[in-house]
């Protein structure tokens, strides 16, 4: 039992090094997607609203595969070529965006009418009221909708594995479907499944944290 | 007086000025919308995107009926069967979750946190790969190999998402007002009849919008059956994109496009059904509301 097992924790570290920095650099890009999106969603402008519906609608609707296999195995098609990582940051960041953008949609439209009232009868403009009185508030109430979305982004980053990105579910399947004989399969199944299950519990850890600390009473 | 919509907390109606400047920056955001689509079009052009030839490849005749309608009707089998064993799964575990037994209870909570931790692709092809290596195989079950890959894609998203559907059905009984139960306890029903009759029949329409649009999710899910090559859309459009290199994005293209038309029209039924049955439950406050005040009596 346990042959090469320093090897075998050795690829599972790598694994999970990527699996990481896959996910923070695409979530951060998500981030910045969410936010645009859920300000053109509140926007007076109805163009600003109709383009981000279609946007948050096509996301929601074709699968993260599809979208990941478009822009690999597409896009150069077009001409537009980039290294496998690129495109796993793109796809991952554009799909999980669409969520964080109606996720922060719905924290917005959590605040009663009468904040919004308020900012707006002291005198405040629609930047101003949006900046200092809604989106502080709106941001606590969608840290654990965030944290949810932040795991299944854990879960979802497996599916680079398709395109050729080296994380955690493609260190393991390499591991076993190479080395079935040097290798003990257990595990290597048993060190991905509690590497997920750490990371994810590590996530819900702080998101608990994060929201204990943000309660505010209105 | 028209209000622009529910969402728009941030602003009410606006006046004269302000109405001319939404207009203004309604022609605006068009223009540059429309400026990055003309762009977008016209360098689509130049690497000949829309030729044809490109389109009509992956769409003719015979490859329609040998890819694109068998790979479809994989799909939608995949998601038929996977729903199945998601909802029994869900309903089996989701009721172990709010048993009064403990030991039922921290068994199923086991499994909904261990099977919501895992990613789905791993759930599917970890089974399917390791599926000899321990002695035991399905083979002897008499499965041939396409009815083998479609066993370990639904079970996978069967196990999968009902963790997630035991976790609604959870949140479902909970949300509802316990004076509901209590009630039923109050005229002499047993734990059972309470559950059968008052609970459920409630906590199902409660729960149902979020069923259905796990089982979008769900939908979109079968796609991962790529992983352990079973023959479903996307598998397909890769297949069509190997024969015709010239017209691999489009033949994704129309793969995604099927996917959104499923996905879109499954998840209007879930808007029609919310809309159905948004007023046939107890409203909790106002239960909440009622048992104070026949507790403070």
């Amino acid at each position: 039992m346990f042959d090469n097992f320093d090897l075998m924790v050795a690829a599972l570290w790598d694994g999970l090094f990527t699996t990481i920095w896959v996910t923070l650099a695409s979530f951060a890009i998500a981030l910045v997607i969410g936010a645009i999106l859920a300000v053109m969603h509140v926007s007076p402008a109805p163009p600003a609203r109709w383009a981000a519906n279609a946007y948050t609608q096509t996301f929601r609707n074709v699968p993260l595969l599809a979208v990941l296999f478009i822009l690999f195995f597409g896009f150069p098609k077009i001409g537009i070529s980039a290294e496998n990582w690129v495109w796993a940051l793109v796809g991952l960041g554009t799909y999980t965006g669409a969520f964080v953008g109606e996720t922060l949609r719905s924290g917005i439209n959590s605040i009663p009418l009468g904040q919004a009232e308020a900012a707006r009868s002291i005198g405040l403009t629609f930047g101003q009221s949006l900046s200092s009185v809604i989106l502080p508030q709106a941001f606590r109430s969608v840290i654990a909708p965030i944290g949810t979305l932040l795991t299944a982004l854990v879960k979802n980053s497996a599916l680079v594995l398709a395109i050729g990105v080296p994380e955690l579910s493609a260190q393991a399947q390499r591991l076993i479907n190479d080395n079935r004989d040097r290798f003990d399969l257990w595990a290597v199944i048993i060190g991905v499944l509690i590497s997920y299950l750490i990371v994810n519990l590590i996530i819900s850890y702080f998101v608990r944290l994060a929201e204990k600390r943000a309660v505010f009473v209105r | 007086m028209s209000r622009p919509q529910e969402s728009t907390v941030l602003f009410d109606a606006l006046g004269p000025r302000g109405r001319m400047r939404t207009r203004w920056a309604s022609i605006i955001s068009i223009i540059v919308l429309a400026a990055i689509a003309a762009f977008a079009v016209w360098k689509l052009a130049a690497e000949s995107f829309f030729e044809q030839s490109r389109w009509i490849n992956p769409l003719d005749a015979l490859i329609v009926e040998t890819t694109w309608i068998p790979d479809l009707l994989n799909t939608l089998t995949a998601f038929a069967l996977g729903s199945v064993g998601a909802l029994l799964l869900g309903v089996v575990v989701g009721f172990g979750r709010v048993s009064k037994n403990p030991v039922v209870r921290f068994l199923s909570m086991i499994y909904v946190q261990f099977f919501r931790a895992i990613p789905l692709l791993l759930l599917i092809w970890i089974p399917f790969t390791i599926d000899g290596a321990f002695g035991f195989t399905t083979d002897t079950l008499g499965f041939d190999v396409e009815g083998r890959r479609l066993t370990f894609l639904v079970v996978g998203l069967a196990v999968y998402n009902g963790a997630v559907l035991a976790e609604i059905m959870r949140s479902g009984i909970n949300a509802l007002p316990p004076g509901q139960a209590m009630a039923g306890y109050a005229v002499g029903l047993r734990h059972g009849q309470v559950m059968r009759i008052i609970v459920l029949p409630q906590a199902m329409r409660n729960m149902l919008p979020a069923v259905l649009a796990q089982l979008v999710i769900l939908l979109k899910d079968t796609a991962l059956g790529y992983v352990i090559t079973y023959p479903e859309l996307l598998h397909g459009a890769q297949n069509i994109g190997r024969d015709y290199a010239q017209s691999f994005l489009q033949a994704l293209l129309i793969a995604a496009f099927i996917y959104f038309v499923l996905a879109y029209a499954l998840s209007k039924v879930v808007v029609l059904v919310e809309r159905r049955i948004s007023r046939k439950t107890a409203s909790s406050s106002k239960a909440v509301r009622h048992v104070e005040a026949v507790a403070s009596e």
